[in-house]
């Protein structure tokens, strides 16, 4: 369990996993004939659905960390939400640059304009665009930490507008963009629900007095629990200085929820 | 009608539509097709049945001069078949993994005189034959081919089946299989596909039952053995596989009409100046035309206005979309 975890949380493999899913579908099928007969229709739509689902793979995440808290796979995975989500935004720019192509000039373009799936799109990849420029350190530090996760709490909006473009894009489209929708809703409210209980069980088992000082203990806890790898006393008296700067790195890197 | 060739801005001289190869051998080709056309007539009629494949004999009213026909390989491997799966490429995948399309009968019934269930080879001997149509194919999202379809003129068959005076439109039912076709296991479209014409638009001189294209049996993705194909309406007009063809007095229920009245008309002709609610139908991207081609404008009635506009005078389109 543990060398899955370590596996996963590589930062360079995920890298490399989130670069080879847009080439093996999308530079390799076009020198290999694997496009079909709409060559450039298929990269429109491979494109959007990487950055659909890889934005899906990122607001799954934050559920799966309140549901499974002692998952070290989940707590793994979880280090690589700003390369997830800056590469939802890198996909998305490529689909809006393979829109341009296959409208091929401003008639299409503007006479799109008029169509409320491009309203969506649109307004979806600007969202994922600001998130993507704030996706550094230094816009955490300049934003402040409350500020900066309040922000990037439009990722849910973007995922909400980008199903919806999804959706209503073309004919059948509902059909693909529910498979995305469903298990996406269902984590967050089995996240809500998770929530509440514990909420409710902490407020009935405690007097009202000892109550609110329980609550500041466990939310800083749980904080700063939540922005790290789990790990023992032992794991960090053996680490090298590297590992311990990129610990130190992981543990300023917040999390939009 | 006008015996001289009106030239559209879209028209493009053979030279440009034919490889080099092809265009300074037309006239052997024109040669090697005249002794087919006289083999053809010589073979016994049986010869040209659902599934020996076809001569090539080209109907010249509907040959599309200058039109650049779709490679064949596009046209039977991007299909809308939801019966087999959503995506383009799943028809062709899924329909050929043991979907048998012969033999094949055809119900021919409702209010006519002449109702039958017939074997779709003796159909083809019994309406006189196949002939060749180059139509334009314009699909509901906006993107299009020209298919060099085998087939006869849905008329022939109406005039076999003799339909009474109440019947007012044609109802056609494509096959129902959900052990051989996964798509209809699932219930997102109300399955058996249905489609329906008036009785002056399935006269049409333009509507057509195709058997076949480039000259060989309808592939199961096109929709074989035999499939509607009304050339002026958006393609999910042309229903495919069909079991049965019915003349009924009131207007049919048909799919995607059932399924999303706002959005797909029971009319669907093609008409650049009615969107579809979702996007523009003003203009198509032509599949084969290559990667920084863009989109060409789409025509009235797909270019048939002459052949068609009369079916709807004094008709509001864009309520009746």
């Amino acid at each position: 369990m543990n060398t899955v975890a370590k596996i996963l949380g590589n930062k360079l493999l995920a890298l490399t996993v989130l670069i080879s899913v847009g080439v093996s579908l999308l530079v390799v099928p076009a020198f290999t004939g694997g496009l079909g007969a709409n060559p450039l229709e298929k990269l429109l739509h491979q494109s959007g659905e990487i950055a659909i689902w890889t934005l899906g793979a990122v607001l799954a995440l934050s559920p799966l960390r309140v549901l499974l808290p002692r998952s070290r796979i989940v707590a793994a995975l979880n280090r690589h939400r700003r390369a997830l989500g800056v590469s939802a935004c890198i996909y998305g720019l490529l689909h809006f640059g393979f829109h341009v192509l296959y409208e091929g000039g401003w008639d299409g373009l503007l006479r799109g304009l008029s169509k409320p799936f491009i309203w969506f799109g649109l307004s979806g990849l600007s969202i994922l665009v600001v998130l993507a420029l704030t996706s550094n350190n230094w816009s955490i530090r300049t934003l402040g930490g409350k500020n900066w996760k309040l922000l990037h709490r439009l990722a849910y909006v973007a995922a909400a507008v980008l199903i919806c473009h999804q959706a209503i894009a073309g004919k059948g489209h509902w059909q693909i963009a529910r498979w995305l929708l469903f298990p996406l809703a269902a984590l967050q409210l089995a996240r809500l629900i998770k929530t509440a209980v514990r909420e409710k069980r902490r407020s009935t088992a405690l007097p009202s007095v000892a109550k609110q000082v329980a609550r500041d203990i466990e939310s800083s806890v749980a904080g700063a629990a939540s922005r790290r790898l789990p790990e023992s006393a032992s794991d960090r008296s053996q680490r090298s200085p590297m590992q311990q700067a990129r610990a130190n790195e992981n543990r300023r890197c917040l999390h939009p929820a | 009608m006008k015996n001289w060739k009106e030239t559209r801005a879209w028209e493009l001289p053979d030279s440009a539509v034919l490889r080099e190869s092809q265009y300074l051998r037309r006239r052997e080709f024109l040669r090697l097709f005249g002794y087919g056309l006289a083999a053809s007539a010589v073979l016994p009629v049986t010869m040209r049945a659902a599934s020996a494949g076809f001569p090539d004999s080209l109907n010249p009213s509907f040959k599309l001069e200058g039109v650049k026909l779709t490679p064949e390989d596009s046209i039977t491997s991007y299909n809308n078949f939801y019966e087999w799966g959503f995506a383009k490429d799943e028809p062709k995948k899924l329909s050929n993994k043991g979907w048998k399309t012969e033999p094949w009968t055809l119900e021919i019934g409702g209010l006519c005189k002449n109702p039958r269930k017939i074997d779709v080879n003796d159909l083809i001997k019994l309406v006189g034959g196949i002939e060749r149509r180059n139509y334009r194919h314009r699909c509901v999202e906006a993107w299009s081919m020209v298919i060099p379809w085998d087939g006869f003129q849905l008329a022939k068959l109406v005039d076999l089946a003799q339909p009474n005076p109440d019947a007012n439109y044609v109802k056609f039912t494509s096959f129902f299989d959900p052990e051989h076709c996964p798509g209809q296991r699932s219930n997102d479209l109300p399955w058996p596909y249905t489609e329906g014409l008036t009785l002056p638009e399935a006269m049409n001189e333009l509507a057509f039952v195709a058997a076949g294209l480039y000259g060989k049996p309808l592939r199961n993705q096109n929709g074989a053995p035999v499939r509607l194909v009304v050339p002026w309406k958006y393609g999910f007009k042309s229903a495919k596989s069909l079991v049965k063809i019915e003349f009924v007095s009131d207007r049919p229920k048909t799919t995607w009409n059932e399924l999303a009245p706002n959005e797909y008309g029971f009319y669907a002709n093609v008409n650049p100046n009615v969107d579809h609610p979702r996007w523009s139908q003003a203009s198509e991207r032509v599949i084969g035309a290559g990667f920084f081609s863009g989109k060409q404008p789409t025509l009235m009635f797909n270019g048939y206005e002459k052949q068609v506009a009369h079916l709807y005078t004094g008709m509001d389109l864009r309520k009746n979309f």
